[in-house]
């Protein structure tokens, strides 16, 4: 019951997330990401550049910011899935020669109304 | 924006400056870093800096926060480093600029922003002087420590709001009153007076010369005959500590967080009573981070080793050079360190297993084997480095029943009144020579210039060499105990009794 309501959470951060990216620029290639390894919220393409994009949403800032919640286990987990994909969808991104890993933190209010939402590029360090 | 606060990092007694430089990044992925060869402590300093600053009305930066401690490739441990971080970034933020002239920042912080008594702080006091450094700033708990040193501003801080407020010049904190070093101390009483103690008047004379001159001594007899109770009773008629001696200790107790909050200059001599299951680390000093041992912690006080052969093997061998030479160099793959060790060493033991070997009115029920092996704990290096052996009878129990009146002994304060002027008497005659304070810190090489010794005495000492055959060591400390013999009768020049009396001492070698 619980995890329902966090899924659609999740969902429907990633579709503000990826209403955010669109509107920037950037261009969809794939939501929600899944293989054996793990999962990435969006990839999508910044001019040249193919980005994996990480989404965290967080519903007050009472438990702490979005940011607090990537950390260097999770960024590793993305790159990992990541490279995975490059691997396995060789062709689907032959064009591309520059990569990275974007976040998306946003803060929501209960009524899902959006206080702040931060692009931070390229987190992997 | 980049700041850089000074702060301070100690290498076994030696300090180091250290600058903490902050960068907080407004662009960059938000998180907060420490680099900077930094131990776990140091690691931990994030949530403390983190939640103190939250907790002091002060918005923390969602910035990417990048702090470094130079010099690199020094190792960094404690948890003094929580307020020069705290104020880099708040001065980098914006929210106070930094004065003028140049200060350092030390201290822990608690997580609502007040300052913890933090170690070290004299060390700090100290290395401010040496580079010239005016203001220093420190938690509150801890800067009687450092006000004793003089030409240096101490700010003592209560926490992070206060010491912001003036920095901005809205609530100045006035900084402490330098306290005056020769202020003496009320003395502190010791567990027992020598009054308290029936009879053993030849140890209650040991005692006496061992503590005027700072010999080692070595006290054996039957349980209950009062040996503990002779050595803890001897904190009594230890003299003070001298101006410079103090601030040797200080340093160390200070490295060690060994003063407590609110302290100052340590005044009293040390009395290090270790139980005998102290590991040869704990004892002489050491681990991968080399720290000081027991022997440190007692310089220029005792050191006092109750049931000396249960002590382990391994501690007590490492005894023998710092014994000697007064410090002891700790060499490891991170680094060498000398440590100051001059202390005296006051011993106990029962003569054999079960205690009553020699004991004129209870039998000793251990085998030959058993005693030679108990004694054989104890090697002729040690005890060579000693220079008073005593034995110390049982008591006759009949004259301390309680309904007994009871005829008391001399009073520590007049033993220690006598203890006093000779190592008056001592420090006059060191007076140009920096690192020796009492007659047994001599070297053989200072005998033929102080030590004075009549034909009589002379005489008696080639014979007790000869009769005895002494080693060079054992003789160059007969000597060197004469003389505070002499000192304790204000004699220039060394008697034959004298030296007859602290002959008597080495019951080891003419028994």
């Amino acid at each position: 019951m619980y995890k329902k309501e966090n899924y659609n959470k999740g969902k429907n951060g990633e579709e503000k997330a990826l209403e955010f990216l669109l509107k920037k620029g950037f261009g969809l290639i794939e939501m929600n990401y899944e293989n054996k390894i793990g999962e990435i919220d969006l990839i999508m393409t910044d001019k040249d550049w193919l980005v994996f994009v990480e989404v965290k949403l967080k519903v007050g800032d009472k438990f702490g910011t979005p940011e607090e919640m990537i950390n260097k286990k999770k960024l590793s987990q993305i790159k990992r899935v990541a490279e995975s994909y490059l691997v396995l969808e060789k062709k689907k991104i032959k064009r591309f020669e520059k990569f990275r890993i974007d976040a998306v933190c946003m803060v929501t209010d209960e009524g899902k109304e959006i206080l702040r939402i931060n692009h931070y590029e390229n987190v992997y360090v | 924006m980049l700041t850089k606060i000074l702060s301070m990092a100690n290498v076994g007694l030696k300090s180091e400056r250290v600058e903490v430089e902050v960068n907080v990044a407004k662009k960059g992925f938000p998180g907060f870093n420490i680099v900077g060869l930094n131990g776990k402590s140091v690691d931990e300093t994030r949530e403390r800096v983190k939640t103190a600053i939250i907790n002091s009305d002060i918005e923390f930066p969602t910035a990417k926060i990048t702090v470094n401690l130079a010099p690199a490739d020094l190792t960094k441990d404690g948890s003094a480093y929580d307020l020069p971080v705290a104020m880099g970034i708040i001065t980098a933020i914006g929210e106070i600029n930094l004065p003028k002239d140049k200060a350092y920042f030390y201290g822990e912080l608690s997580l609502d922003g007040s300052l913890h008594h933090t170690k070290g702080v004299f060390l700090l006091a100290l290395l401010a002087k040496e580079e010239g450094v005016k203001n220093i700033f420190i938690p509150r708990m801890s800067a009687n420590e450092a006000s004793v040193i003089e030409g240096v501003n101490v700010y003592p801080v209560d926490n992070l709001k206060n010491l912001i407020r003036h920095l901005r010049d809205e609530k100045i904190i006035s900084a402490l009153k330098p306290i005056d070093i020769t202020e003496v101390l009320n003395d502190i009483t010791p567990e027992f007076d020598f009054s308290e103690i029936l009879g053993q008047n030849q140890a209650k004379r040991a005692l006496e010369i061992a503590a005027a001159g700072g010999h080692n001594i070595f006290m054996m007899g039957p349980p209950g005959s009062g040996k503990t109770m002779l050595a803890r009773a001897m904190a009594g008629i230890l003299p003070n500590l001298t101006e410079k001696e103090s601030l040797e200790v200080t340093k160390i107790y200070s490295l060690t967080g060994n003063i407590p909050p609110g302290g100052s200059l340590i005044r009293q001599r040390p009395f290090r009573a270790p139980h005998h299951t102290t590991s040869q680390i704990g004892l002489i000093g050491g681990g991968s981070n080399p720290h000081p041992g027991e022997i440190s912690l007692a310089h220029r006080g005792v050191l006092f080793c109750d049931e000396f052969p249960e002590f382990s093997r391994n501690a007590l061998e490492a005894l023998r050079q710092p014994l000697e030479d007064g410090y002891v160099c700790i060499s490891r793959a991170a680094g060498s360190l000398t440590f100051p060790a001059q202390f005296m060493l006051v011993a106990a033991a029962n003569p054999c297993p079960c205690g009553h070997l020699g004991d004129p009115k209870k039998e000793c029920k251990c085998s030959a084997h058993q005693i030679l092996n108990y004694q054989k704990k104890l090697s002729g290096p040690i005890m060579d480095r000693i220079d008073l052996h005593l034995t110390v009878p049982a008591v006759d129990v009949n004259n301390l029943m309680i309904d007994k009146e009871k005829a008391s002994g001399e009073k520590s304060v007049e033993i220690k009144k006598r203890v006093i002027e000779a190592r008056k008497i001592q420090s006059e005659r060191f007076k140009k020579l920096g690192h020796i304070h009492s007659n047994s810190d001599m070297k053989n090489s200072h005998l033929k210039e102080f030590v004075k010794l009549s034909g009589e005495a002379n005489l008696l000492l080639k014979q007790a060499v000869n009769k005895f055959a002494l080693s060079a060591r054992s003789y160059f400390r007969l000597i060197k105990v004469s003389r505070t013999i002499a000192d304790l009768e204000n004699c220039e020049i060394i008697k034959e009794f004298h030296v007859a009396e602290a002959l008597q001492y080495r019951t080891r070698e003419i028994s």
